[in-house]
């Protein structure tokens, strides 16, 4: 008694409750048995896999006792810092780890024989992957034509739009197959009803700050930001024409555009209030849009993306994740047939789709009768055919560790493009080409100037 | 004594104030607890509380506290709030001692390599932390402490900052006679320390004590490169870890964060006076 009473006269109570709450908890975890991590490991960024996975896991386990893995949730730049921090320096890393493109791509810095990643192209060759799995799929995950793991989804992109908005205006979508088309039959719901002297809605989602989209759209018309040997070609001519029309989507008097990302409480009540009639929509954000905004069930519908040219490509892509080894795990052969099961899973692509609306890139498992089931939240529409029908055509991407860098520029370049429109009053493609070529000269220049710096991708002049 | 009105008028303007500053401070709390109470379906339909034709215009009944419930039962939070007790309780106490007997060495002790030591202690405190995350890292793997609380306490047990925070406390206000008063007198070192040091600078050991803890309470990016059973991870971390890639449970993340608020406000109720007599000691000099 003494004791605590000496010690609660000298010390302050804050310090008190704070040294019981040390001893206390310490107690307390020093008696909790934890559980030990297996001797195989795999890491994956993605909450929304883990219940899917976890089973999956569990029983391989059980079948597998003396070769038991544990899963584990990373945040996704904590997976990064590890996963390259083992690659530059040796330190422990799993023997599988599900990752995205941007850690993917930063992987891919350094010259082809030092990337962590093994080098799964003749495995996927030898044992029948590359046909199993939709091409285009491999795109990110594919650095000077060497393939580095297994995708996990394709992430094809249609058009959604509010169906009610656009049939109470009597609207035929399927009059629809250019973005000249769609601007032209939705023109008529740009009306400004409440006098503000602005449209009271918009018809698309692009913005010169969302480099994204900016991409997305520039894949779809055919254009990269770098060709299959890495090199930077921002300003090819395809990119050029893309971005100077997407310029007049987004300034002037035929202005369509609307800042929107899909990932804010602001976008979601965008789409609610109908001021954006048509976004973009991937697969994944299906399942996003109906847990976090349930009031657009029976509001909206899905069309494949209007074409740049009558007959082209009606989709694009955007995001995506991987299946990696890392060469420095010792237990290659276990965690490949442990991935191998797990991505090649019928009942996991089930799964994905029933609960992110996610495809899987597996084409022999486009068959099943789930994705021709009726999406209530999308008015009834069998969405998963839709998506299915577009994933073979997603354009290809490439997976230059720059591109993250070169989608900044292109926002740049974006940006100074639209203030020259607005400077100058030109809101035609033909009047702002010169400025446009001039503006992704400047991006490409930099870009390069950034990559000529890397003596693994350059030879030093 | 009655106040004079004018002063009665500044008084309540001052007030008014106040009432309108706190009121703001307030509105980002209430939000974030009427949404954690909140179904999924109102989240985006309604700026706080659900309106419906219930008592002030609010529907009661589609109020709910399953997100609590799920937090403890599915996600298992409390391990988290447990882990996050434990890592912030314990760096904080153990770097308050640890840095407040640095200070104490700098700033008291004559020995050859003072200088030395607290030109290194200032160089320390501009080096930025993110830089040493990559060298931290390997040191822990080789130190074999990599996937261990040990490996979050350790490296956090003397900074700089407080080694240099309480030596230019003790400089001036423990003075060198009432160390050598207590030596004559038979003192040992670690008693006048204890007996003597700290409650000297006791407002400061309380503010130390409460950023080091809030700093630990919210470190988010060590225990993620640090730890890897998920059943280490702390709260700041398990709570980000609710997010996902394809979904977001909002009322789920605003409950997870509501739970991890609400132990720092109670230490902060239990401290203020401390914290800020700490932070103000030596604003004025008299």
């Amino acid at each position: 008694m003494h004791f605590f009473r000496t010690l609660f006269e000298r010390i302050p109570p804050g310090l008190a409750v704070i040294l019981f709450l040390a001893i206390f908890s310490g107690s307390v975890l020093s008696f909790k048995k934890m559980t030990e991590l297996e001797d195989l490991e795999m890491w994956t960024f993605s909450r929304n896999h883990l219940p899917a996975y976890k089973p999956f896991i569990k029983k391989w386990n059980k079948e597998h006792p003396d070769q038991q893995f544990s899963l584990s949730l990373l945040n996704g730049r904590a997976l990064e810092r590890r996963l390259l921090s083992g690659f530059f320096s040796g330190t422990p890393v799993a023997d599988a780890v599900e990752t995205v493109m941007r850690t993917a791509h930063h992987s891919f810095a350094g010259p082809i024989d030092a990337i962590g990643f093994r080098d799964l192209t003749d495995r996927l060759k030898e044992e029948g992957l590359m046909d199993e799995i939709n091409g285009p799929s491999f795109g990110p995950w594919t650095n000077r034509g060497r393939i580095f793991g297994i995708p996990h989804d394709v992430h094809p992109v249609l058009l959604a739009y509010r169906s009610d908005i656009v049939e109470d205006a009597g609207i035929d979508v399927s009059q629809i197959e250019t973005w000249d088309d769609y601007f032209r039959i939705m023109k008529p719901l740009m009306k400004d009803n409440d006098g503000d002297g602005r449209p009271d809605r918009y018809l698309i989602n692009v913005w010169d700050t969302i480099g994204g989209y900016l991409l997305l759209l520039m894949e779809q018309a055919d254009g990269q930001l770098f060709d299959e040997e890495g090199n930077a070609t921002i300003d090819s001519p395809i990119n050029i024409k893309t971005m100077a029309t997407m310029i007049t989507w987004i300034a002037g008097p035929n202005r369509v555009g609307l800042e929107m990302k899909s990932n804010y409480a602001s976008d979601y009540q965008l789409m609610l209030d109908g001021t954006i009639v048509g976004f973009f929509m991937p697969d994944w954000l299906i399942g996003k849009l109906r847990q976090n905004v349930p009031g657009l069930a029976g509001k909206l519908k899905v069309m494949p993306l209007p074409a740049w040219t009558p007959g082209g490509r009606r989709t694009a892509v955007t995001g995506g994740s991987v299946l990696g080894f890392p060469k420095a795990s010792p237990n290659f052969e276990i965690a490949w047939k442990l991935g191998k099961q797990l991505y090649l899973s019928e009942e996991l692509a089930v799964n994905l789709f029933e609960t992110a609306s996610i495809i899987t890139p597996v084409k022999r498992f486009w068959d099943n009768p789930i994705f021709d089931q009726p999406e209530p939240f999308l008015s009834g529409q069998a969405v998963g055919r839709m998506l299915i029908e577009q994933a073979p055509d997603v354009p290809t991407r490439t997976s230059s560790p720059y591109l993250d860098l070169a989608t900044k520029h292109l926002v740049n370049a974006a940006g100074n493009i639209k203030q020259y429109a607005i400077r100058n009053n030109k809101f035609t493609v033909e009047e702002l080409l010169p400025e446009t070529k001039r503006q992704m000269q400047i991006a490409q220049k930099h870009v390069e100037t950034q990559m000529y710096r890397n003596v693994f991708l350059n030879k030093p002049q | 004594m009655s106040q004079r009105p004018s002063a009665r008028i500044w008084l309540t303007l001052i007030y008014i104030f106040l009432i309108i500053f706190s009121v703001i401070t307030l509105i980002p709390f209430f939000w974030m607890f009427s949404a954690s109470l909140k179904e999924n379906t109102d989240f985006f339909s309604s700026l706080f509380l659900p309106t419906g034709d219930g008592f002030l215009g609010i529907a009661w009944d589609r109020l709910t506290l399953k997100h609590f419930y799920n937090l403890f039962t599915e996600i298992g939070i409390g391990q988290a709030v447990l882990n996050s007790i434990f890592l912030a309780s314990s760096t904080s106490v153990l770097a308050t001692i640890c840095s407040a007997m640095g200070g104490y060495a700098l700033s008291k002790y004559q020995f050859g390599a003072r200088t030395f030591i607290t030109t290194m202690v200032l160089s320390a405190l501009i080096i930025p932390g993110p830089l040493l995350l990559a060298p931290g890292y390997q040191l822990l793997y080789n130190l074999g402490l990599l996937n261990s609380y040990a490996g979050l306490i350790l490296p956090h047990l003397a900074p700089a900052f407080g080694v240099f925070l309480f030596r230019q406390a003790m400089l001036n206000a423990v003075p060198g006679e009432l160390l050598e008063s207590a030596r004559i007198d038979g003192a040992g070192e670690i008693r006048i320390f204890f007996t003597m040091v700290i409650p000297i600078v006791r407002p400061m050991i309380g503010a130390y004590l409460i950023i080091t803890f809030l700093a630990s309470w919210n470190n988010f990016i060590t225990p993620q490169i640090v730890l890897q059973s998920p059943e280490k991870l702390p709260l700041a971390v398990a709570i980000n870890n609710l997010k996902g890639v394809y979904a977001e449970d909002y009322g789920m993340l605003m409950a997870g964060t509501v739970i991890s608020v609400a132990p720092m406000l109670i230490l902060f109720l239990l401290m203020q006076k401390e914290f800020i007599s700490g932070l103000t000691s030596g604003a004025v000099k008299g």
